[in-house]
């Protein structure tokens, strides 16, 4: 097994009248075990340059190199935008690409930005429907560069 | 203007063949620029077991489009807890057990709610603690 720690310290000096810190550490283990997570994608980078949605995470290439994310379990996605630009962004989005009504954008990642979420990687159909695919779209054309790992079982 | 840093390490020896030593700060900024996020909410609360997809967080208008951040832990101490994370109905992950998350929250619309559920077949709560840095939220009337 692997012993995998992810550590967040969120923390202000001025947001408020006090400062303000969390701080707090996760040692990845599989769902409902202590045991490791033991799977990983290695650390990715793509990049970007028009604003046309990019499926980043396909879980159809996972399931047809065997590299199975199971999915509902303990997985954890992380991705960051390296870019500098504070005026665009990259929208992360779940769900099956181009297709609305099953999407949802999560969130927007400006230049400098990261997110580490569970992942739950719904894998349902080799033609994507219904899949819980990662997909981004820039905000601009411009070159734009993502890193991502996922952690799983 | 505030200023509020995320910093995430994430490490291995043992992962990989080689360590994994990751180590990233984001500054929380207003959408698209370089202002500090200056409002923020905290709070730690029991998910009753059994209920699906709780608002934790609701989204609003003056929220829409912009650069919220969402911090979520999960305090329980037992492995095989773990509360569902969802967006408006569509489920982002498990949090299990001492994980946290970390993620922003654009609220596309007023539906982009952040939703719990602590599984019925835990038959306990589910005990999280949460904060939120956000750029204003829409009041409602009593």
């Amino acid at each position: 097994m692997a012993t995998t720690t992810a550590t967040i310290t969120l923390s202000s000096a001025d947001i408020a009248d006090n400062s303000f810190s969390i701080s707090n550490t996760a040692t990845l283990t599989k769902a409902g075990s202590t045991t490791g997570l033991d799977k990983t994608s290695g650390l990715r980078r793509r990049t970007l340059a028009s604003t046309d949605s990019v499926d980043l995470i396909q879980l159809d290439h996972f399931q047809s190199t065997g590299e199975v994310i199971t999915e509902n379990k303990a997985a954890k996605l992380y991705i960051k935008n390296l870019g500098s630009s504070s005026a665009e962004h990259v929208k992360v989005c779940i769900g099956q690409e181009d297709a609305d009504a099953d999407t949802e954008e999560i969130g927007r990642l400006y230049g400098g930005d990261w997110l580490f979420i569970p992942y739950a990687a719904v894998w349902t159909s080799a033609d994507h429907n219904g899949n819980q695919d990662v997909y981004v779209i820039p905000s601009s054309g411009d070159s734009v560069t993502l890193e991502w790992m996922i952690i799983y079982e | 203007m505030a200023t509020t840093t995320a910093t995430i390490t994430l490490a291995s020896t043992d992962l990989l063949s080689d360590s994994l030593s990751l180590s990233s700060t984001a500054t929380l900024y207003d959408a698209g620029t370089t202002t500090g996020l200056t409002e923020y909410e905290t709070g730690r609360i029991h998910v009753p077991s059994g209920d699906t997809n709780l608002i934790l967080l609701d989204a609003t208008a003056a929220g829409n489009d912009k650069a919220a951040k969402v911090y979520i832990a999960n305090k329980n101490t037992d492995e095989a807890h773990y509360v569902i994370i969802a967006m408006n109905g569509t489920v982002i992950g498990r949090l299990y057990s001492g994980d946290w998350m970390f993620m922003p929250w654009s609220q596309t619309d007023v539906s982009a709610d952040i939703e719990v559920t602590c599984p019925a077949a835990l038959s306990t709560t589910c005990d999280i603690e949460y904060a939120v840095f956000h750029e204003g939220i829409t009041f409602t009337n009593a």
